[in-house]
């Protein structure tokens, strides 16, 4: 049995990092941006942004539009990666399930 | 909720991704739309005018036509900064340069067109070439977009756009109006209903894992 990034396989995070996962390389979204898209509360997505940043998968950085801070976020290379494991295990998955 | 099946789970990121794109990238049928209905309808005043007094379009005709292509600017712009707010990085910067192209294409175009009146033109010539010179700057500008976005389908309209100038500008004064209407403005319908052809595809793939929740 395949076994699946428990960071990753949990609803709000797999959300999380399919969004991040769709950004152009090298190009970062605005919190505020970001939960819009989700639909979560700014709380909420805080803490699951937290986890996947302690395990290397989201890279924040804070910034200023004026004198408002803003936090960009984006996935990190290993996260990018991690994010590709984790479908090809589900599709692996999905296949070992049907044959 | 914390038990996801596999199918689930795939399912899950295929609707977040494309919850994610259509947040985050213009919707390109409404901006063929708002296009093709602009040229459509504006080229076709500037048509009826210009055969109504047998050379160039009347004063009212054009105020028509400039307020339509106002609209359309207005509506594009907004609805693109909106699509790409709370972005950065290089593809964000990748498309405001384009956007800028466009604004810096149709800046220098009355100078040019004023410059030719002031040469001592007729309106025949006048309106040949502000019309040529708006089919190169729009069919270019969407051969760089095809280009840059990857999208061949861009990039027909782009050729389109240009085999049209050429072919409207041979066709001469008022001929060359209705052209420009009709193949132009059509150019730009035919994309929006095969942009919104490909968009429903895409969105039954998506469905076809089990969710109803389009």
């Amino acid at each position: 049995m395949t076994e699946l990034d428990a960071v990753i396989h949990a609803p709000a995070r797999l959300r999380v990092v399919s969004t991040l996962a769709t950004l152009p390389h090298d190009d970062e979204i605005a919190f505020p941006k970001l939960q819009k898209l989700l639909d979560m509360t700014a709380g909420n997505l805080s803490t699951h942004l937290r986890k996947l940043e302690e395990a290397g998968y989201v890279r924040v950085a804070k910034t200023f539009a004026g004198r408002r801070p803003v936090t960009y976020l984006a996935l990190t290379t290993s996260g990018r990666r991690a994010f590709e494991d984790y479908t090809a295990a589900l599709t692996d998955l999905l296949k070992g399930a049907r044959a | 909720m914390n038990d996801l099946d596999p199918a689930a789970s795939l399912r899950m990121i295929r609707e977040s991704q494309e919850q994610a794109r259509t947040g985050t990238e213009p919707d390109v049928r409404l901006l063929y739309l708002v296009w093709g209905i602009a040229w459509a309808v504006g080229y076709t005043v500037l048509w009826t005018s210009a055969r109504g007094a047998g050379g160039a379009p009347s004063g009212p005709g054009f105020a028509v036509f400039f307020a339509l292509l106002g609209v359309a600017t207005a509506i594009t712009i907004v609805h693109t900064v909106r699509r790409s707010a709370g972005t950065r990085g290089p593809s964000t910067r990748a498309g405001a340069m384009y956007g800028w192209s466009w604004m810096l294409g149709f800046l220098a175009y009355p100078f040019i067109i004023s410059g030719v009146a002031r040469a001592g033109a007729s309106d025949e010539v006048i309106g040949l070439i502000a019309n040529a010179l708006a089919c190169v700057i729009v069919g270019l500008m969407y051969l760089a977009g095809g280009a840059l976005f990857c999208d061949s389908g861009v990039f027909v309209l782009g050729l389109w756009i240009l085999l049209v100038g050429g072919v409207a500008t041979v066709a001469g004064i008022p001929g060359s109006y209705l052209l420009l209407a009709t193949a132009g403005g059509g150019g730009f319908l035919v994309m929006a209903v095969l942009a919104h052809v490909v968009q429903r595809r895409r969105r039954a793939a998506l469905g076809e894992g089990g969710t109803a929740d389009d």
